[in-house]
């Protein structure tokens, strides 16, 4: 284990020392003291350990392919956005936009995800033990999203393809999203994926997908286009 | 004649005859109208066309014209990326899409722009690793929608463009009809084929100037500080945009005027929203000038580029470098009268088509049905751009040497007037034969 204290060093001369110990061969690093800074860990090509003992601001873990990053507490907007590939755990909550994007890997909120979270996903599984903000899975094309909490308004608006699976109260479908409950399979395939995260959830979810309306222009679906523009 | 009453054969000069096929098409769609290509409004907007260069007599020498060196080479990217791009030439290819375009165009304009020396540009479906084999210089961009992206394309470019708009329709996001959206393209896009694609207007981890910054400072140090980061804007308020770009800490920032291309959108957007690039420039260059950053910021304009004429004044009044798309397009063989007879299977005729969006172009451009594409042979498209850029920077050279300069980056806005009041209202520059310039008191 090779250590970083980011007392007093910037975010490029992080960065710099991450990969500069990567490139000596450590294969599991811990920062100290990151106080928040955003951009940490960012754009990492390699299987490595990285915790970060403490709160981080925006994108940690961002375009990423391979990081194995904990966060030892909260994540700020963007946390692990376009990764390939991968693990990302947020012990604490996510800011908006967690997971944005991504076109596969893992990505853990235990706490809470603010607005847009798993907006845009192309693929991977973005997992979050508590309850999500508005517009969860906007636009979501491919890959999971488990909920095991509550989820707000727009809940899975205008995606095309993903899942996302919902333990709690759904306060809002978003537009053209179609809701159902996980058939046992589905929930073998939850607990699966949550296992290995020690993340519990709830003993039903339901499952919310595209009603693919808002996939073609169409005007006899006159009523889901006058909602979606 | 006598007993006709002519006032019943007159046609409203509000309900005119486009007006009335645009309401009952739309009373059959039941949607907004789409098309490609870009503006097609009937009234003349304010251009390059308007202002005219006043070329060296008694009180400037000028340059041989075909003789004298003048500097074409262009940098950009000095403020903060290591490696800052040097292009042969001030003309680059703009950003249009894999997907939007065939595969065939997309390599033939990188291979166009490589044996001139200049760059090209990726667009809103990620890198075609053809167009990375065959670029000499790659802009990657970073779209809202962020299709296909991935860091190692990220790394493997040579300047990053954050892309917030586009000219032909700023605010809004990408389309591509699902005609075009073919089983390849739907996989590079990790789409189901055959959708209409609609790409977000917004990006989806950051929403305004203060989170671009953190943004920047994300793609910076995904790319050590090596590339440049570019900045590209819907030509709109362009004034405090391009302040706020600049803030933000990008190295170069693009503006791309009304006049701007595109493959697919309403057409609303393309002839009712944002301003025109003649007036995007001179809006850019205020704000950089007045941050102080005129010269350590570069400037890109686009929309509408059609020749060196238009390059040149451009380049006076304040822009580094131009974008072309449309023309590009055009020297690859847009609406040139090829295959004629499927133009008109399209209700269209040469030198008139703007059907982009549909996916049946004529001559193999915008159009992911293989057959078509075949009409468009890689290395005569490439040498046809190749021509088209070089003889745009032979007009630039032309012009500045006729200017007395011996690089085209010292082109000033001195060395243009304005041919009508409304061009000089809008760009300071005086009307031909006098000083005035409206709005501006004598001795200002």
């Amino acid at each position: 284990m090779r250590t970083i204290d980011c007392t007093s060093l910037s975010t490029r001369a992080i960065n710099e020392l991450i990969r500069r110990l990567i490139a000596e061969g450590a294969r599991e690093i811990l920062l100290r003291n990151p106080e928040a800074r955003h951009n940490l860990a960012v754009a990492i090509l390699t299987d490595v350990a990285i915790a970060i003992d403490g709160p981080v601001g925006y994108y940690a873990g961002g375009m990423s392919d391979g990081v194995r990053l904990t966060i030892r507490g909260s994540a700020g907007w963007g946390v692990a956005e376009g990764m390939l590939s991968g693990t990302v755990v947020v012990d604490g909550n996510a800011g908006n936009g967690a997971a944005a994007s991504i076109r596969g890997g893992t990505v853990v909120i235990r706490g809470d995800a603010a607005a847009r979270a798993g907006i845009a996903m192309k693929g991977g599984l973005l997992v979050i033990g508590g309850d999500t903000g508005y517009m969860t899975g906007f636009m979501m094309q491919r890959g999971r999203i488990v909920v095991c909490g509550n989820a707000g308004p727009a809940l899975a608006d205008s995606m095309y393809e993903g899942v996302v699976f919902v333990g709690g109260e759904i306060a809002e479908l978003g537009n053209d999203a179609v809701v159902s409950d996980a058939t046992p399979a589905e929930l073998a395939e939850i607990r699966t994926a949550l296992a290995p995260h020690g993340v519990k959830g709830p003993d039903a979810f339901r499952k919310v997908v595209s009603g693919r309306k808002l996939w073609n222009y169409d005007k006899k679906e006159l009523d889901a286009w006058k909602a979606a523009f | 004649m006598e007993g006709r009453v002519l006032s019943t054969l007159r046609p409203s000069q509000i309900y005119r005859p486009d007006v009335m096929e645009d309401i009952h098409l739309k009373a059959e769609l039941g949607r907004y109208r789409f098309r490609g290509f870009g503006t097609l409004r009937p009234r003349p907007l304010p251009s390059f066309d308007d202002l005219t260069f006043i070329t060296c007599s008694l009180t400037r020498i000028p340059l041989e014209g075909y003789r004298e060196r003048c500097s074409t080479k262009t940098v950009l990217g000095t403020r903060f990326a290591k490696q800052p791009i040097e292009l042969d030439i001030p003309v680059m290819i703009t950003g249009m899409s894999w997907g939007a375009l065939s595969y065939n165009a997309k390599v033939a304009l990188a291979q166009g722009a490589r044996r001139v020396g200049s760059s090209t540009t990726t667009g809103d479906g990620g890198m075609l690793p053809a167009e990375r084999e065959h670029s000499r210089t790659l802009v990657y961009e970073v779209l809202p929608s962020r299709y296909g992206l991935s860091i190692h394309d990220v790394r493997a470019a040579d300047a990053i463009e954050l892309t917030v708009g586009q000219g032909a329709k700023p605010a809004t996001g990408g389309v591509l009809l699902g005609s075009k959206v073919s089983a390849e393209i739907a996989a590079a896009r990790e789409l189901p084929a055959g959708v209409d694609q609609r790409s977000p207007a917004r990006h989806p981890d950051w929403l305004g100037p203060d989170d671009m910054i953190i943004k920047i400072e994300e793609l910076r140090e995904a790319t050590e500080w090596r590339v440049p980061i570019f900045v590209k804007l819907g030509a709109t308020r362009v004034y405090d945009d391009v302040k706020l770009a600049a803030k933000a800490g990008a190295d170069v920032i693009v503006v791309d005027g009304m006049e701007g291309g595109t493959a697919a959108s309403p057409e609303i957007l393309q002839d009712h929203t944002g301003i025109p690039t003649l007036a995007a420039v001179c809006e850019a260059r205020r704000g950089l000038e007045d941050l102080g950053l005129y010269g350590q910021v570069q400037l890109i304009i686009a929309g509408g580029i059609r020749s060196g004429v238009d390059a040149a004044k451009a380049l006076a009044l304040g822009a580094d470098a131009v974008y072309i798309g449309t023309a590009a397009l055009i020297a690859l063989n847009c609406n040139r009268p090829l295959y004629v007879e499927d133009y008109a299977a399209l209700g269209t005729e040469p030198y008139a088509c703007h059907h982009c969006h549909t996916g049946r172009c004529p001559v193999g451009i915008t159009t992911q049905d293989p057959e078509l594409m075949k009409r468009l042979p890689v290395e005569e498209a490439a040498e046809r751009v190749a021509n088209f850029m070089h003889a745009m920077t032979l007009e630039i050279q032309m012009l500045a040497r006729a200017c007395g300069k011996a690089d085209v980056h010292h082109l000033e806005p001195e060395d243009l007037r304005s041919l009508t009041l409304e061009a000089a209202a809008i760009t300071g520059l005086p009307l031909v034969g006098t000083s005035y310039v409206p709005g501006r008191r004598a001795g200002d």
